[in-house]
């Protein structure tokens, strides 16, 4: 068999006794966004790989909590985990998300993470 | 009945999915990363991972304000406090039942309920909850949750006031989240082993509420048969 090529197991390694994302911890420089930011969701293209929803594209939320450094899905799914990003809770309103949300419930909301690519000022 | 019918099989054939496990499976094992029997053996441990650490954390979190803190605040440190560590499990002390370790307690109030789903995939606390019911991997739920919640939670048999803010989480990155919900009336001077008894698996993903009396391992209620069978000999 011929040489190893790449090491497959190297982020087991990093991860091992420390967790994911707590080994990603302090990559990221500083946060672009604090609790509080209104944000815009990018409607960027995703060719290959994306845990970025589809239902958020477009849309105005405010940051919940900064939570975590970590490499995007977008580049980990290949492998790529060397520039990590802060990750944000963005909480929006549900008639922002779906037009045809019934009036009545308009307290009703929803939150979910975004790498900070996705993210841009509102 | 012609010749060539043949009968329906018995179980759905197997899924691409199943396919594409085995065959990494298989190729691991000849590979020598891990041997079948380390596989059996996290299979086995993975299945016997319940939610009663999740309904002690919330009992925990509801008799004393400092942990409560600690859970909305860390939640992974706090579920070292009932016994789980999302860091290093057993057996093999290297990964966990869950592939991320960010846990969020999502406190309910009076005001405001959380419900919590994985529109994506099928992202779920397991360190803390165990294996996912079958229903919260379903399309079904995914995709109409986000969109429909309180119908979907009307389904479930949880009506909730006009006023009461719904709030979904949909866990889409590294953070797994549970439920704290409110503590229901009727608890009062309750110990906490009582406490944990009433938060069932489905409090804890936000599709139900706790309410006395009502527990995992309540009794059922068994219906007499129509026709019973009358041994004579």
């Amino acid at each position: 068999m011929s040489k190893v090529q790449h090491d497959r197991t190297h982020h087991a390694k990093k991860a091992t006794g420390i967790g994911d994302p707590q080994c990603f911890k302090g990559e990221a420089g500083p946060a672009k966004f604090k609790i509080g930011d209104r944000v815009r969701i990018k409607d960027l293209p995703d060719l290959f790989y994306t845990r970025c929803q589809v239902y958020t594209r477009g849309a105005v939320g405010v940051v919940a909590a900064v939570v975590y450094e970590s490499p995007a899905a977008e580049d980990e799914a290949w492998d790529n985990t060397d520039k990590s990003e802060w990750f944000y809770s963005v909480k929006f309103r549900q008639h922002e998300l779906w037009s045809d949300y019934p009036a009545v419930y308009a307290n009703d909301t929803l939150e979910t993470e975004f790498s900070e690519r996705w993210l841009e000022k509102a | 009945m012609s010749d060539n019918h043949k009968p329906a099989p018995m179980v759905d054939e197997i899924s691409d999915f199943e396919v594409l496990e085995i065959a990494v499976r298989e190729l691991a094992i000849e590979k020598g990363l891990f041997s079948a029997d380390d596989h059996r053996r996290w299979t086995e441990y993975v299945h016997s991972v319940g939610p009663l650490p999740a309904g002690r954390l919330v009992a925990k979190a509801w008799l004393d304000p400092e942990f409560k803190k600690l859970a909305v605040t860390d939640g992974v440190k706090a579920s070292l406090e009932v016994g789980v560590d999302w860091i290093n499990s057993p057996p093999t002390k290297f990964g966990t039942p869950s592939d991320y370790c960010n846990l969020r307690v999502l406190e309910d109030t009076p005001r405001l309920k959380h419900v919590v789903v994985c529109t994506l995939c099928s992202c779920y606390p397991r360190p803390i909850l165990g294996q996912s019911p079958e229903w919260y991997r379903t399309p079904n739920y995914r995709r109409r949750l986000v969109r429909w919640p309180r119908q979907v939670l009307s389904e479930f048999g949880l009506q909730l006031p006009e006023d009461m803010e719904i709030r979904v989480a949909d866990s889409n990155q590294k953070t797994r989240y549970i439920v704290l919900p409110v503590r229901p009336a009727g608890t009062e001077g309750w110990s906490e082993d009582q406490l944990a008894e009433i938060v069932t698996r489905d409090c804890l993903i936000g599709v139900a509420v706790p309410k006395p009396g009502r527990k995992a391992d309540d009794k059922r209620h068994v219906h007499p048969a129509v026709h019973p069978v009358h041994h004579d000999h």
